[in-house]
């Protein structure tokens, strides 16, 4: 193979051999002929190549080896003198303490003389070679009370259930606490007391449940869980019902309904409209800031001497169409840019009306001067096209209708037609209403954002509505019908 | 050193079991040596004088004079001797006659794993149904004759508890012989739950009338059972076609009828051991028919396809046809029974505490599907069933040897041995008062 040197002497170069000698040494982890054929000059390559630098060994003897002896050792547990061997390091003390012997706790127990047996603890159940016997195996098995009970054998004693061993037990520590002198002070005491608290008619009734859940059929499970699903959602309704009853009642009463969570509108809403730097110009001085308590109050006419005021300086007032629904928070209006209120028409109709509008050559999306006539007439056109756009819509769904019915008329017996019909307009209504409902909604919104002169123009659009579609017009009284059906 | 609280101490742990010996180190994870616990014999002739009696009498303790050699661990029960009685020293899981079981011990201890056994603490196991009488037996073999430093003998039903990593656990244990519920609390037997039954000898039965019954499926004959040991020659042979082989005669005559029941007893063993299974969901005829069958050959050559017969074998263990249970009223009961049984003498606090724990152990366990449809059985019953079976055959079958070694590795336990000196001091009592 050619190296660097071959090729400079084929091209009758200066030989550069010597440099490279001096300055360059192979790196590691690159092969020979490759490195004489890029030379030293490839940085990143050899960077590449070299070996990778691993993580230093952890140094985990501290470099020196341990010794460990097979020694024997004693343990303090036991009593006896038993001496098992096992491995250590051999620079471990060689009569250090056994490490395991620690966990050998005794529990405390509680002994008594014949004397205190006698004055205290007499019991016509037990028999004091009998409870000798509990107190023993309880200690033996260090109050494991299943074991205990299992294990528990007194000859020629009646059978004991875990209760009464329990109740013994218990109520034969706390007579002990309770008459003994006691070196603590009485918080302490009380505490130790409180540990040995038993109520043995109160655990047997707890078993007794436990053990009747467990002897439920499958029948009576499904039943129970059946029932358990019908309560919650009886309950769940019960809410909904008392909830929709009190926005009612606060919405028709107000205040007088009796009615927590009543939202009074503390500020006149045509102040809110106004322009927010004239509010703040005008602050407490205005006679008009006191709050009304009521929104059936009569709303009073602004002075004249604002109205001079305005025309000075071009403001314009709207007159707001007084709210039937509460005042509540999502009804506040702060003031505004009235370009950010441009209509826009539904989203379920807003290509289709977009369409007729750019028919028009008109974009609704962009008005370059949002004045409050230009607005109001967008509105107006928007609301034009919309009812349009609807009534078109039921058009074409009743011509199809009235197409599938006329098929199927033309293929059943004439007898039946006049049912086949009410039928298929019932379907259709329905459809209508739900379509409709939507409709309003959204209108009803739109009317509480813009101004009262956008809420005539929808009357009007409304009206043309009415005329044009019958069918249209006699869903929305379905609908209300529905509504108020609901209601009640 | 003191990592996980171990701290060993060379312990062994012998677990004697009805199938076979284990004996190994305490902190290991499986036992070093496995011997069957069959062991082959032959007797001294009877009216021989004494001086006559065998040379190789070291082996065996030779006092009663019937034992001339004993055969044991690899190379015994299963090498063919003229005139070799087979048998096993346990009968119910309970061991019935000590001094073999002595002579296997040491024989695991000292000639498999070749351990001076009077330097090493020893730590053995017993049924839950072990009387008092059999475990101070056991004691009084460890110190007198073995000499041990320490002895401690533990329940299989707390050691398989352990094994598994629980204090509380409902513990079913199918072994070779027997079937147990245990229920076992914070490590303590809870004697009055403990329910055991010899299940799997019915299975056995079961699976060994299926095997030599006269069968339409082949051809109207049983099968023959005769062990390798015992054929000269072989030729293959078709599935279903009655097998070519021939007998070594000369060993015929030589034969005992114990070591001819104990190898017809190892056949069938075989035979469930590779094709018996569980039905996962409960008995359904057709579900079985839909499962592939399984070939199996025995040593004469013949071999066949079993289908849905190699499920009803695993189906004794848990379903019994009202039929047999009222032609045998002694039948053993099944296992649901005995869960039920055992799960109904326990508190009704505990109940769902041990359903929750459930430990699944003993080599009579490895039915394929068996586990499967233990927990179906118990979901019929209870809401919330956990089953803890080891997917290793080794913890499977050795649980209890396992949980020993766990046990007699544990810096905390080495308080509970019974050393000499309390063996001396005490005598029997103290075995009584130490291992609850």
């Amino acid at each position: 193979m050619a190296n660097a040197a071959d090729v400079r002497s084929v091209l009758d170069l200066p030989s550069t051999r010597k440099l490279s000698v001096q300055t360059a040494r192979k790196p590691d982890g690159i092969s020979r002929e490759l490195f004489s054929l890029i030379g030293p000059s490839s940085t990143t390559l050899v960077a590449q190549l070299a070996k990778p630098r691993l993580k230093q060994k952890p140094n985990l003897g501290q470099g020196s080896k341990i010794k460990w002896e097979w020694r024997p050792f004693k343990n303090s547990a036991r009593t006896d003198s038993l001496q098992l061997r096992h491995w250590t390091k051999a620079s471990a003390e060689p009569d250090a303490e056994y490490p395991f012997a620690k966990y050998n706790v005794q529990p405390t127990t509680f002994t008594y003389s014949q004397d205190e047996y006698t004055r205290y603890l007499d019991d016509k159940e037990w028999t004091k070679e009998e409870t000798d016997y509990l107190m023993n195996i309880v200690r033996e098995y260090d109050t494991r009370w299943y074991v205990i009970q299992d294990r528990y054998e007194y000859p020629g004693g009646t059978t004991r259930s875990m209760e009464d061993l329990k109740d013994r037990y218990c109520s034969v520590c706390r007579k002990l606490i309770r008459n003994r002198p006691w070196a603590g002070d009485d918080a302490s005491k009380n505490v130790l007391m409180s540990s040995f608290n038993f109520d043995k008619d109160r655990e047997v009734l707890r078993k007794k449940y436990v053990a009747s859940l467990e002897s439920r059929t499958p029948e009576q499970i499904a039943e129970e869980e059946a029932l358990y699903m019908e309560i919650k959602r009886l309950e769940q309704n019960e809410r909904r019902f008392k909830r929709e009853r009190d926005d009612l009642l606060r919405t028709l009463a107000g205040i007088e309904s009796g009615l927590p969570d009543v939202v009074e509108d503390e500020t006149p809403l045509n102040l809110i409209i106004s322009d927010s730097k004239r509010s703040k110009k005008k602050g407490g001085a205005d006679p008009d800031s006191p709050a009304t308590p009521l929104i059936s109050a009569p709303r009073r006419p602004l002075p004249p001497k604002n109205t001079a005021y305005d025309l000075q300086h071009c403001i314009t007032r709207t007159e707001l169409t007084p709210l039937t629904s509460a005042a509540t928070k999502a009804a506040h209006q702060p003031a505004y840019l009235r370009s950010f209120k441009l209509p826009f028409p539904k989203a379920s109709v807003a290509p289709k009306v977009t369409q007729a509008l750019a028919e028009l050559g008109v974009s609704h999306t962009r008005l370059v001067m949002p004045t409050q006539g230009n607005v109001a007439l967008l509105e107006g056109l928007i609301e034009a096209a919309t009812a349009l756009v609807e009534t078109k819509k039921v058009v074409d769904k009743v011509e199809y209708d009235i197409q599938v019915l006329k098929n199927r008329l033309g293929m059943q017996g004439p007898a039946t037609k006049m049912e086949e019909t009410d039928g298929g307009m019932e379907v259709d209504e329905g459809g209508d209403a739900d379509g409709d409902g939507e409709g309003e909604g959204e209108d009803g919104r739109a009317q509480s954002v813009v101004s009262t002169r956008s809420a005539r123009s929808r009357k009007h659009a409304r009206r043309s509505m009415s005329i044009s579609s019958v069918d249209t017009s006699a869903t929305v009284s379905t609908r209300a019908g529905t509504k108020r059906q609901r209601r009640t | 050193m003191v990592n996980y609280g171990g701290d060993e101490v060379s312990a062994l742990v012998i677990d004697v079991g009805s199938s076979s010996v284990r004996a190994g180190y305490a902190g290991d994870d499986t036992p070093k040596a496995v011997i069957p616990t069959s062991y082959g014999y032959h007797r001294a002739p009877l009216d021989a004088d004494s001086a006559m009696t065998d040379v190789a009498e070291g082996a065996a303790n030779g006092n009663t004079g019937k034992i001339a050699k004993m055969y044991m661990g690899q190379f015994g029960p299963s090498v063919w001797r003229e005139g070799m009685e087979v048998t096993n020293p346990l009968s119910d899981g309970l061991i019935h006659d000590f001094e073999p079981v002595s002579a296997l011990m040491r024989h695991a201890v000292v000639d498999v794993m070749r351990c001076n056994i009077s330097e090493h603490p020893i730590l053995v196991t017993e049924p839950a149904w072990n009387t008092s009488a059999n475990r101070e037996r056991m004691a009084e073999i460890m110190f007198e004759e073995f000499q041990v430093p320490a002895f401690y003998i533990a329940n299989t039903g707390v050691l398989n508890a352990f094994a598994a990593g629980k204090g509380s656990a409902l513990v079913i244990d199918v072994g070779q012989t027997m079937a147990s519920v245990t229920p076992i609390v914070d490590g303590f037997v809870l004697r009055k739950g403990l329910v055991y039954s010899p299940l799997p000898q019915l299975v056995h039965a079961h699976a060994r009338h299926t095997l030599l019954s006269p069968s339409p499926l082949r051809g109207g004959r049983g099968i023959d059972l005769f062990p390798h040991q015992l054929i000269a020659n072989k030729m293959p042979v078709e599935a279903n076609a009655p097998p070519r082989f021939a007998l070594r005669e000369d060993r015929t005559k030589g034969t005992t009828d114990s070591w001819r029941a104990w190898y017809e007893a190892r056949e069938v063993e075989e035979w469930i051991q590779s094709v018996a299974g569980v039905m996962e969901q409960g008995w359904n005829e057709q579900v079985a028919a839909s499962r592939p069958p399984k070939q199996y050959e025995f040593p004469t050559g013949y071999n066949a396809y079993f289908a849905s017969e190699r499920y009803l074998v695993g189906e004794q263990l848990f379903w019994h046809s009202p039929q047999l249970i009222a032609s045998n009223p002694s039948v053993p009961k099944t296992l649901p029974t005995l869960i039920s049984e055992s799960l109904r003498a326990c508190d009704p606090e505990l109940r769902q505490v041990l359903v929750g724990n459930v430990v699944l152990t003993g080599g009579g366990s490895l039915f394929a599907g068996f586990s499967d449809r233990l927990s179906s059985e118990l979901a019929r019953s209870f809401p919330h069933v956990k089953i803890h079976s080891p997917g290793n055959p080794v913890e499977r079958r050795y649980g209890g040897w396992l949980g020993g070694s766990v046990l007699g590795s544990l810096g905390t336990f080495h308080q509970l041995w019974i050393s000499k000196e309390e063996w001396m001091e005490h005598g029997k009592a103290i075995v009584g008062q130490r291992c609850k």
